[in-house]
């Protein structure tokens, strides 16, 4: 496989390039962006969202981040790392003369503290499944500890696999050998904390069971303290987040001065904002995304970047007629993947009928079982003779104008395409959430994933037995899938490793579970004077180059 | 309404202490006042009833997610117990399978909150980590409430004013233009109203000027970007103000003691300000504490058009992500806030209609 995308760099000069004339004064390097949505929580091991992880890499820097192509994990917060033979322990070099935003050096006991704080079960972290408590050494019994004992949380904490023999070594057991585990160190909410901030904000020691005070530090400026390349220097409430260079980041001190991340939630206003010359950088809503593309002017400041994402439509396997591969395929192969990006998305996407989706390793388009082809679609269900059974079932939507435009012009599809009516059962968000989970559905879409990393085990995971009613929502439970995954997620060699994701791929496709439908593109508008933004797939979807403001500038303009 | 014209016997269930107090006007004002405010109490109790049963029969849960990953049972469960979820909503008296009593118990979800609350204790949101409730609305509600209270300023000189002009000059032009444009504003929902005037005052404005003129879309701050959010908001209740205002006006002036007031040749200025609008400002006044309450708390839409961090999109965003503690307490504050505003309506009717008496 060849990693299709590269970093895409948008500068006036070449990729790589530091060129920065024409260069704005300080006081003018500011970048207005729009975040949509206020963090629930600065405290990054507790973020889960998207417009949380975006305030959340800007303060505090992981062990690793991804590279600019995605092909493999490049360092920030540690320097090297060595995994020993069995798979099973790794140690990380820390940077030397890494220093906290206040000046302090960070420390390998700042690592230790910001991991156990993440893993503490009565905080509750929403990212600790499934990467971390069923990966590190000791973790695994995070369900079953008491969350109201102290004693039991600290017995748990201490247990882990977390261990600081200097000051510039971080080693993470593990329970059984990850060859992804790389990856995992990226993530944002894997990051060091300040034992002596956090503390000082709760007002002195607190027990391990004391969430509130855990969390006192994380909701004032002045208490979050981070390693990253950003400090907040202001937190207006559902307005706006002011982030400032780090004057303590190992890294040459960057050129935009201030990021404002706004939390304008509608999209259209922060379009007309953009129109109006408060925004430099928004996400182009769906409603606008013709009127962009036809504006001369504007179309010249829209990026299409691919994300890596992808969406499908789910079926319940346990319900017939569903639970005959034939029909599920039947389903999968009517739906014209092209004409929905084109009408739906307004071509912002992918028609994609297999799952790893475009830029990561593992993107592979010739397996053409799911794709478009009525005639064969119409020949597995006359085969099946389930054609009435079929019309029967219900096409799950949420009460909202995206998942019903998409689920009309799927049923439509099925319409068309398969002489079959399946109608929309429209509820609220709420409802198709606690009813999915309980697997009562027939069929729903569209959902899908935003990869936390270039890696495929985030991917594969999804749809190995015992991660039913979890994404995995109609139940694929295929031994022989899990088998491959369980052991390509632990296999150290590429090679062999890319080889049985690929074959896990095929099954996947085979069996229909999901019908694999299309890999989003986010469509953003930059000004043009905002210019070294390195835009690459792991970004942010409104936040073009978030992951390296260190490479952009603002250039004169009136 | 507590409001009794020439009732008997005022203040008779009155210990005799306070007995006395109802024989004076400023006494009687005080205890109607001291009383309304105590009956708050009981109003917000069950307001916390009846809002606590409705958030947990609503489908779903705190920490449910619009689409993707979920969160594992896990967490969720290690959530529940966090904020106290694990614990029941409501404790019955009674089992009827077994026919028995059920033990009083104080810890379940309900009679917890109540505590709280009696200890002017809030809670803590569910969606914003670490955040207590009171800091939530203390922080929005000020957006808020500057917005509404220019809205409402504009009220009472425009909607009360063209009311009285289109009354005075009825079935002239002048009527036409001014009911005319009341019909409109009363029936464009305000989210249209909004985004026309972004297009028009913003966008269109800063291309037309090259940037030199034009209002801002979107936040909020002491100046031009509280002009847009404020008028859209005060727009139907200006026009609707100004229909009412006409009509009690038209039924004000045919009375005989108007006819009597033009007969004796005052000015027309005299007319209209001591004899028709004194009368003809009643009903209005009653409609006017319930629109202060509704401009107060609040629209979702002036808020999400123009991207103010206000309580109205606050309290919408608690519901839809069932953030409990923050519905429950933005309640509290609504029907305080509704309360407040009619029983300052009651006491204005003392001083703008003699007949009115407090009990």
């Amino acid at each position: 496989m060849t990693l299709a995308t590269a970093g895409v760099f948008i500068a006036a000069c070449g990729p790589g390039g530091t060129t920065t004339e024409n260069l704005a004064s300080p006081d003018k390097q500011i970048l207005r962006a729009n975040n949509g949505t206020e963090p629930n929580s600065f405290d990054p091991t507790q973020q889960t969202y998207t417009y949380e992880r975006a305030v959340g890499i800007q303060t505090f820097d992981s062990l690793f981040r991804a590279k600019a192509d995605g092909s493999d994990v490049e360092p920030v917060g540690a320097t090297s790392y060595n995994v020993s033979p069995d798979g099973l322990t790794y140690t990380f070099h820390l940077r030397q003369n890494e220093k906290w935003s206040d000046g302090k050096p960070v420390v390998a006991g700042d690592w230790v503290y910001g991991w156990k704080h993440f893993l503490n079960p009565a905080l509750a972290a929403g990212y600790v499944d499934p990467f971390f408590d069923q990966t590190i050494k000791g973790a695994s019994g995070y369900g079953n500890v008491d969350v109201s004992s102290a004693s039991a949380v600290d017995a748990y904490l201490n247990g882990l696999g977390l261990s600081a023999p200097d000051d510039h070594t971080f080693v993470v057991q593990l329970d059984h050998p990850a060859a992804y585990f790389k990856w995992v160190a990226t993530l944002w909410m894997a990051v060091p904390l300040r034992k002596d901030i956090i503390e000082q904000a709760a007002g002195g020691a607190f027990a391990s069971t004391d969430a509130t005070k855990a969390e006192a530090w994380a909701n004032n400026a002045a208490t979050i303290v981070g390693n990253g390349p950003y400090k907040i220097k202001e937190i207006a409430s559902k307005d706006h987040v002011t982030l400032v260079p780090n004057p303590n980041y190992w890294a040459p001190a960057p050129h935009l001065q201030q990021i404002i991340y706004y939390e304008i939630a509608d999209g259209n206003t922060a379009y007309s904002q953009y129109q109006t010359g408060a925004l430099d950088v928004i996400g182009v809503p769906l409603a606008d995304v013709t009127v962009v593309r036809s504006d001369p002017k504007l179309s010249k400041e829209a990026i299409l970047i691919p994300t890596l994402s992808q969406y499908w439509i789910s079926m319940n396997t346990t319900r017939a007629p569903l639970d005959d591969k034939n029909v599920r395929m039947a389903l999968a192969k009517s739906v014209d993947r092209d004409k929905l990006v084109n009408d739906i998305e307004h071509g912002n996407g992918k028609s994609l009928s297999t799952f790893i989706p475009k830029g990561m390793s593992g993107y592979d388009t010739s397996d053409n079982a799911q794709s478009f082809d009525p005639a064969a679609a119409k020949q597995l269900l006359a085969t099946s003779g389930k054609k009435d059974a079929l019309a029967k079932m219900k096409l799950l939507t949420r009460n909202t104008t995206a998942s019903k435009t998409l689920n009309q012009f799927l049923a439509d599809q099925w319409s068309t395409n398969l002489g079959v009516n399946i109608q929309l059962d429209v509820i609220d968000s709420k409802t198709v959430t606690r009813d999915i989970r309980k697997g009562q559905f027939d069929i729903y879409g569209l959902d899908g994933w935003i990869g936390d990393y270039p890696d495929q085990q985030d991917w594969f995971d999804i749809f190995v037995t015992g991660s039913c009613h979890n994404l995995n929502w109609g139940c694929l439970s295929d031994p022989s899938y899990d088998d491959l995954v369980t052991k390509a997620d632990a296999e150290s060699d590429k090679t062999k490793r890319a080889s049985m994701y690929s074959q896990a791929q095929k099954k996947l496709i085979d069996n229909a579970v999901v019908a694999f439908m299309y890999q989003p593109y986010e469509y953003d508008l930059v000004k043009s004077y905002v210019k070294g933004l390195t835009v690459t797939t792991t970004d942010d979807q409104n936040l073009p180059g978030d992951g390296r403001y260190n490479t952009a500038f603002i250039t004169q303009h009136t | 309404m507590a409001v009794i014209a020439g009732r008997p016997a005022r203040g008779a269930l009155l210990p005799p202490q306070l007995r006395a107090l109802t024989g004076t006007r400023s006494g009687a004002l005080a205890i109607f006042v001291v009383r309304r405010i105590l009956w708050m109490v009981p109003i917000v109790f069950f307001v916390i009833v009846i809002t606590f049963t409705l958030m947990h029969l609503a489908p779903g849960s705190p920490w449910d997610k619009g689409g993707g990953r979920q969160l594992s049972d896990t967490v969720v469960n290690n959530l529940n117990i966090r904020y106290g979820l694990n614990k029941p909503v409501f404790t019955p008296w009674f089992d009827f399978s077994t026919g028995h009593f059920i033990p009083f118990r104080w810890d379940d979800q309900f009679k917890l909150y109540i505590w709280n609350v009696a200890h002017f204790d809030f809670g803590l949101s569910y969606q914003y980590q670490g955040k207590t409730v009171s800091t939530l609305l203390l922080e929005s509600w000020p957006y808020t409430a500057t917005i509404g209270v220019l809205a409402f300023l504009l009220i009472i000189p425009i909607g009360v004013g063209l009311g009285v002009v289109a009354a005075l000059r009825q079935n002239t032009r002048i009527d036409y233009i001014t009911m005319g444009f009341a019909t409109i504003a009363a029936s464009f929902p305000n989210f249209v109203i909004g985004a026309l005037m972004v297009v028009a005052f913003s966008v269109l404005a800063y291309r037309a000027t090259g940037g030199n003129f034009y209002l801002p879309a979107a936040g909020f701050a002491m100046d031009d970007s509280l002009i847009m959010p404020v008028v859209t908001l005060a727009l139907l209740p200006i026009a609707y103000t100004a229909r009412l205002t006409r009509a009690s006006t038209l039924e004000t002036i045919r009375q005989d003691f108007v006819r009597t007031a033009w007969a004796k040749g005052l000015p027309e200025r005299l007319v209209v300000v001591r004899h028709v609008l004194k009368n003809s400002l009643i009903p209005v006044v009653t409609t006017l504490g319930p629109t202060f309450a509704f401009l107060v708390t609040g629209s979702v839409i002036v808020e999400t058009v123009f991207a103010i961090p206000g309580i109205g999109r606050a309290f919408v965003v608690a519901i839809e992500s069932r953030d409990y503690p923050m519905i429950l307490g933005t309640t509290i504050l609504f029907s305080l806030v509704v309360a407040i505003a009619n029983l300052v309506v009651d006491v204005l009717y003392v001083f703008i209609d003699p007949r009115v008496r407090l009990t």
